[in-house]
């Protein structure tokens, strides 16, 4: 366990600095840099911002000394918020992502779950065949579309819950963002859940279980669930990887003051070092979600606990 | 199975011909009719907010997402039929390092870096497709190693190499039609990813521009104003869910049935 520990921990430091080296590498090749604004500036002032950020150093250079900053937990000052460092935006943007990302994941692994599981009690039948239809239904419906829609039927036409905003986080402003975040994921973890559960049952030692006479309930949960929920495990990573850019959109739509909306800005006006910080900051937030999947993996699977 | 073939072929063939034989182009904007209503005179599914024909621009915007879908897809099996297919046939310390990669790659916000590669490169379909192809590969690789380590040890390829046939001959000759089956599977199950990251850079106004048009395109200005002009997100959405539908049936079945 430990030794598996040690083990991911390690490699995570070389993928984070490739991660950090590629976008480094990607923004700086974009067109435009950070002070292209309405008017340009005169060549002076220009050079003194430049080389005030540091910008006019060798490229290389540039990335050891952002590396070394950002490993003493320093994202360095935000080019277009003046008045704001990278760490201030974070410490703002992030609870409002991280809120809704943790609360959607949830929703949906328990909707998921229990769906997968009434698809697979009975395989084949027509209430399988409905929920595995609207499973893949849900995971087709793009989030900026199924926002909308909630706000609309919920928040305008019924007048239950606020159509947008963040309302200090405030659980009626919560509802809709965090329910269309989930409904993709709900219907791919229901789908997991299904294909997982289908290949447990046909084993021998849930035939063995049912020749003893066991219900059919006790069986899909004590007996069947354990080892169907390793897809799902593994499947946990991408999912979080995909709240994480699902947000993007959710917080569009739904006027929310969260890290995705800084993230975009921060691309489009060559915020280099916002950019930079967000995604360092969301690929060791994946990273470091892999990692309790990897740990939940051993739990589930004795048979991987190596 | 068959029913999903037969819509999808049909979605894609009024995508490519029926442009052809509508009166109004995509992006000709007809000045006597705003956010027309389906059947109005003319327009056979109404108009959008700006009074172009809603047909016509779901129609080239499906054949624009079905064409960056499908190049997109084929550029990720490319990348990963080679790299699994590389990483099977070698084996142990190289199969290691290589699963290691696609492991490290998996577990990363990828739709920020494919943000940062539009930004980058203006925008250019051509490129939207290139960097989506780059990032979906990582899946069709571990299928593709998967049935790779099967196929290394059958009997046919155990006679080709004493027969002193050389690895790139055997892979190309041997063992890849064997794989074409489940890589094509897979292919039809890409797409409906390919679709949805489409439609997410759209939302974003980082995909396709105007006045050219796309799936995400429809969908997005269709949710802009659903309240008001419904029929303008029905038609779209309903075209986009069932590609999705029938591609994700297509290719779970022909998956189902060759890995069983």
């Amino acid at each position: 366990m430990l030794e598996l520990i040690r083990r991911r921990l390690l490699t995570a430091l070389p993928t984070l600095a490739a991660v950090v080296v590629l976008s480094f590498v990607l923004m700086r090749v974009a067109p435009g840099g950070p002070f292209d604004g309405e008017r340009p500036l005169d060549p002076e002032t220009r050079a003194a911002l430049m080389s005030a950020y540091g910008l006019d150093k060798p490229l290389p250079e540039q990335i050891l000394l952002y590396l070394d900053r950002v490993l003493r937990g320093d994202f360095g000052p935000s080019l277009v918020y003046r008045d704001f460092t990278v760490t201030d935006l974070i410490a703002r943007g992030l609870p409002v992502s991280l809120t809704l990302g943790a609360l959607a994941l949830l929703l949906a692994l328990a909707i998921g779950l229990a769906a997968g599981m009434a698809a697979a009690a009975r395989p084949g039948c027509r209430s399988d065949r409905a929920l595995m239809f609207a499973a893949t239904l849900l995971t087709a419906l793009p989030s900026f579309v199924t926002g909308p829609l909630l706000a609309l039927v919920f928040g305008l036409w019924a007048g239950w819950l606020p159509v947008s905003g963040w309302g200090d986080g405030e659980p009626r402003h919560l509802v809709l963002p965090v329910l269309a975040l989930a409904l993709p994921a709900t219907g791919a973890i229901a789908k997991l859940a299904r294909a997982g559960l289908a290949e447990v049952l046909r084993q021998d030692h849930i035939r063995t279980a049912r020749a003893r006479g066991l219900g059919g309930t006790r069986i899909l949960l004590v007996h069947a669930l354990r080892p169907a929920l390793v897809p799902v495990v593994s499947y946990l990573g991408p999912a979080a990887a995909g709240m994480l850019t699902g947000a993007v959109v959710i917080e569009t739509v739904f006027a929310l003051p969260g890290l995705g909306r800084y993230f975009v800005q921060g691309a489009l006006n060559r915020d280099y070092p916002l950019v930079l910080g967000v995604v360092t900051l969301y690929a060791a937030l994946i990273i470091l979600f892999n990692l309790f999947a990897d740990l939940a993996y051993g739990w589930l699977d004795p048979r991987a606990r190596r | 199975m068959r029913t999903s073939l037969l819509i999808v072929a049909i979605i894609a063939l009024a995508a490519l011909l029926g442009p052809l034989a509508l009166h109004w182009r995509y992006d000709a904007i007809d000045w006597n009719t705003v956010r027309a209503a389906p059947l109005s005179p003319g327009h056979m599914m109404g108009t959008d907010s700006v009074g172009r024909d809603l047909l016509a621009r779901t129609l080239v915007g499906t054949r624009v997402t079905l064409g960056v879908a499908a190049a997109a897809a084929c550029v990720s099996l490319l990348v990963g039929v080679a790299w699994g297919a590389v990483a099977g046939w070698c084996g142990g310390r190289i199969d290691e390092a290589m699963m290691r990669i696609v492991d490290a790659l998996y577990a990363l916000p990828f739709m920020f870096v494919v943000i940062l590669l539009m930004v980058v490169f203006g925008r250019s379909i051509l490129l939207v497709f290139l960097g989506i192809g780059l990032v979906e590969w990582l899946t069709m690789a571990r299928v593709v190693r998967g049935q790779m380590l099967i196929l290394r040890e059958r009997p046919f390829v155990i006679a080709a190499e004493a027969a002193g046939l050389r690895p790139p001959a055997i892979i190309l000759r041997h063992i890849l039609p064997n794989l074409a089956g489940v890589a094509i599977a897979y292919l039809l199950l890409t797409i409906p990813q390919v679709v949805m990251i489409e439609s997410f850079l759209s939302f974003l106004g980082l995909g396709v521009q105007e006045p050219m048009t796309s799936l995400g395109i429809l969908l997005k200005d269709g949710a802009d104003d659903m309240d008001i002009a419904p029929h303008a997100l029905l038609l779209p959405g309903l075209v986009m869910v069932s590609i999705l539908l029938c591609l994700t049936r297509l290719g779970e079945g022909l998956r189902d049935r060759l890995t069983r």
